[in-house]
């Protein structure tokens, strides 16, 4: 322990004489790889911290070594005092660190009470099995957490299965498992990626509680927003290193971003070209379930933003244009003449191309080589008339296409599922080029992708535009729409609601479009 | 947070859903067991009344406890998330070695330590699967059969290959204890023998485990996300070993009760019938993906099974066509529960 006097660090926290938990000197290898490189961290209870740090950067590694997934190479652990020098994850359940990773940590097919208060008597028998658990205790422990964070601790929620519940609430039931664990320290891997604004804000004001609760929250992110807003201290990582510590107000976001990539990143917009006149993409009247009878063009070279919320057709709206899902009624014409897409094939026919939000269950073959990923789409233009593949031409339009997606990594032989986000993000967009689109519908394309990444993306797609492909990009993330597209439509209960010029609109107004709209149409 | 995000998050929480059958259906797939089984019940109840006499449902009930045990030892590793086709082999193991060691060793042996002993015996061998299972994070599929072999080669060609037509006489003896004795319609004696007891208490003894102990959630935790149940702390080697040492004692305790039932060991008895075993519990509706399914659903697809095979002959429809009726039967479940789910 260091020789600290016997104050208290913060006027917040009653009892620490000294920190509720210590990294000290913390190295990791992964093989040859120096992961991380000596992490000296101290956190204190009912503090709120921010881990932030681009893909790779080491942060998962630093979290799974505190909840005990992992050993760290050198280094010790120090919780209230005790030192270790690596834990098992009951060891640090028992100690009162609880993470909830991106998954939640939840168990699909156990009721909400199970999921809830089970892991507090398994914590509390020190993980041991062979015993008989208290089931008057797990449904008061269960009720008692989920009040906490505003769910409800009826019986036919306490027995309802994971597997039956919308994400927002599993994210409120991961943070009750961590209330009746009694934790002092919640981690919270990326907890908002998935979450509409208005569910963000729940578990910010959930966060709250839990700090005047006196417990320690550390989130890795890679939303900076959404740091500010909850306030705390900043804990920046490049390259296996802590590179910043502090309380978060005293950075700006530029800062923040910069020092994060080691390079100067602007915040300006990235559009820059101008769209063509010559119309693209007419839809006219189109109906799906969640859309109702939607109308809007698309000029060459156009980038068009689509926001709302999650419930608001946007993500249908994607999914009709491409085929993933067909349209019921409607009409959509492309280049001036109409089109019929009832499947995703049609779609690819006509040049129109979709990078799916869940790039990884829905976009990528991820045990399968760059290579295989990027030709996928143009398999029979390179077979032979014996359906021969010319590996040759496909070797070479996929490092031609790897080079215009500026991707990290010149080994097309890599499986997409070792790259980080940013580089998978860019082997999909790279795909579609390899079709020539007229069109192409990016969903999401920045969900889980850190700043430096959504940097070269957001340029990748101003690079689209200019050749003269119209792009469409569906999002919630509203600062990409604004820097990066000429109009943005906002969609509410299935319709558009409003539209604005993304040169001129600001965060604000696009916000109060997509909330206060509903409430409109419902009175 | 506001009272209205708190009504919203409540009105997405399913709050006490009006009662439906495709709701039941969902929740509880046993329940088209149960009506499968009804339905064939009083379909062969109306052919040919004789199904109803007692003589018959003993027969069922009879014939009912070695697949039992062994469905019971299945479900529970397929609760976990594993597949397990080695039990029957451990069976025929467990019940060989006993009968020939009871016979040339120790002739006096009480019928009650024979019991413990093979099933002790059967656990040995299930605990050498789950620390296979566990150390070489290998499927158990795989794993298994690889142990079905070994067992199964090591009973033939190292402990013997002789059909034992005269048991040990306790063996005999356990085997032709009634439970329940009377006399039917046409005058000859029907028994119901001793040994049906162990399945209905091995069937609540595996209930309780399952529902009411820590390892019992630990199985189905792994079974829903072996990954995540290891963050969370449950010890998965733990979880592992007392898995396949249960089902193994399962096994080795229906191979003895098999050996007396019948008065005779035969070593290559058992070995191939894997398949109708986990047809029963899937049947019962288990997932086969794991972390669904219960003891009672287990139960009924067992029923459903040896009903199938014993009662068809009553109605004259060939034995040839048992096979053929289960495979019906398991894919007309299975699409049903599968568009029950995709409706959801």
């Amino acid at each position: 322990m260091s020789a600290k006097p016997n104050i208290p660090d913060h006027p917040g926290s009653r009892e620490t004489s000294g920190h509720f938990l210590e990294l000290h000197n913390i190295q990791k290898w992964f093989g040859g790889v120096h992961a991380l490189r000596g992490i000296d961290l101290k956190l204190d209870l009912g503090q709120a911290y921010h881990l932030l740090g681009e893909n790779g950067c080491g942060k998962s590694t630093v979290i799974k070594i505190m909840s005990g997934a992992i050993a760290p190479s050198e280094g010790e652990i120090i919780v209230e005092g005790e030192r270790h020098s690596a834990m098992s994850p009951i060891q640090s359940l028992a100690a009162g660190i609880e993470t909830v990773y991106q998954d939640l940590s939840l168990l699909p097919n156990l009721t909400v009470a199970e999921n809830v208060a089970l892991s507090e008597q398994l914590v509390s028998g020190k993980g041991r099995l062979g015993r008989v658990f208290d089931r008057n205790r797990l449904k008061e422990t269960a009720a008692t957490a989920l009040k906490a964070v505003g769910l409800p601790s009826d019986r036919a929620f306490l027995n309802t299965t994971i597997s039956d519940l919308p994400l927002a609430a599993r994210q409120l039931v991961a943070i009750a498992r961590a209330i009746a664990t009694r934790a002092k320290l919640v981690i919270m891997d990326e907890p908002t990626t998935s979450l509409t604004r208005r569910e963000v804000d729940n578990l910010v004001s959930v966060v709250e509680r839990l700090r005047q609760e006196n417990v320690a929250v550390l989130f890795v992110t890679h939303k900076l927003d959404e740091c500010y807003r909850i306030g705390g201290h900043a804990i920046v990582f490049r390259d296996g290193q802590c590179v910043a510590q502090g309380p978060i107000e005293t950075y700006t976001k530029k800062q923040i971003a910069e020092l994060m990539t080691g390079r100067s990143i602007g915040s300006e917009r990235y559009r820059s070209g101008h769209a063509a006149q010559a119309e693209l993409l007419t839809v006219r009247d189109l109906s799906v379930s969640g859309v109702d009878r939607m109308n809007f063009t698309l000029r060459k070279g156009e980038i068009l933003g689509i926001t709302g919320l999650a419930d608001s057709g946007r993500n249908e709206l994607a999914m009709a244009i491409t085929g993933v899902a067909p349209a019921r009624s409607g009409s959509i014409t492309l280049d001036g003449r109409p089109v019929a897409i009832r499947r995703p094939a049609d779609a690819i026919r006509h040049g129109i191309g979709y990078v799916p939000e869940d790039r990884l269950a829905e976009g990528l073959f991820l045990d399968k080589s760059i290579l295989e990923n990027e030709i996928a789409l143009i398999l029979t233009q390179l077979s032979n008339g014996f359906g021969v593949i010319d590996k040759q031409a496909g070797r070479a339009t996929a490092e031609r296409l790897s080079k215009e997606m500026r991707l990290n990594t010149t080994d097309l032989d890599l499986p997409v599922g070792a790259l980080s986000g940013g580089n998978q993000q860019r082997v999909l967009i790279g795909r579609w080029l390899s079709i020539e689109p007229k069109l192409l519908v990016l969903h999401g394309p920045t969900v889980g992708v850190d700043v430096g990444s959504k940097d070269t993306i957001y340029r990748a797609i101003q690079a689209l535009a200019e050749k003269g492909i119209g792009l469409i990009v569906v999002s919630d993330d509203l600062p990409e729409l604004l820097q990066n597209v000429d109009r943005i439509l906002v969609m509410n209960s299935g319709r558009v609601v409003a539209q604005f010029d993304a040169e001129t609109a600001t965060e604000d107004q696009l916000y109060q479009a997509m909330l206060t709209t509903k409430l409109e149409t419902a009175l | 947070m506001s009272p209205t995000q708190l009504e919203e998050l409540q009105q997405a929480a399913p709050v006490r859903p009006p009662f439906s059958l495709a709701e039941l259906v969902r929740k509880r797939p046993e329940t088209i067991t149960f009506t499968l089984l009804v339905g064939i019940c009083i379909a062969v109840a109306i052919a040919n009344p004789a199904f109803l006499q007692p003589s018959t449902l003993i027969d069922i009930g009879r014939a009912s406890v070695v697949m039992g045990l062994f469905a019971l030892g299945v479900f529970i590793i397929l609760a976990a998330g594993g597949i397990d086709v080695s039990f029957t082999a451990i069976a025929a193991f467990t019940m060989y070695s006993m009968t020939v060691l009871v016979q040339s060793y120790f002739p006096g042996m009480p019928i009650a330590v024979i019991l413990l002993v093979a099933t002790v015996g059967g656990a040995l061998l299930g605990v050498i699967n789950g620390l296979l299972v566990h150390h070489l994070k290998v499927p158990s599929l795989i794993v298994t059969i690889g142990t079905q072999y070994l067992f199964r080669g090591f009973l033939l060609s190292f402990i013997g290959t002789v059909w034992i037509m005269s048991l040990p006489p306790q063996m005999g003896a356990f085997g032709r204890l009634p439970l329940l004795q009377f006399e039917s319609a046409n005058g000859a004696t029907v028994t119901l023998p001793f040994y049906f007891l162990v399945l209905p208490i091995a069937a609540v003894i595996t209930w309780w485990i399952l529902n009411r102990t820590l390892m019992g959630r630990a199985i189905f935790a792994v079974g829903g996300n072996a990954n995540i149940a290891s963050r969370l702390g449950y010890d998965l080697r733990k979880v592992h070993v007392f898995l396949f040492g249960y089902a193994g004692a399962l096994a080795g305790l229906a191979g003895i009760i098999h050996v007396c039932a019948n008065r005779q060991a035969n070593p290559f008895d058992l070995v191939g019938t894997e398949i109708n075993v986990i047809a029963a519990v899937v049947l019962g509706g288990a997932k086969i993906t794991g972390g669904t399914g219960t003891v009672l659903g287990t139960m009924l697809g067992v029923l459903l099974i040896v009903v199938i095979n014993s009662v068809l002959v009553l109605v004259g429809i060939p034995s040839t066509w048992q096979r053929l009726v289960v495979g019906v039967f398991i894919l007309l479940a299975a699409a049903f529960f599968v568009t029950r789910q995709r409706k959801k």
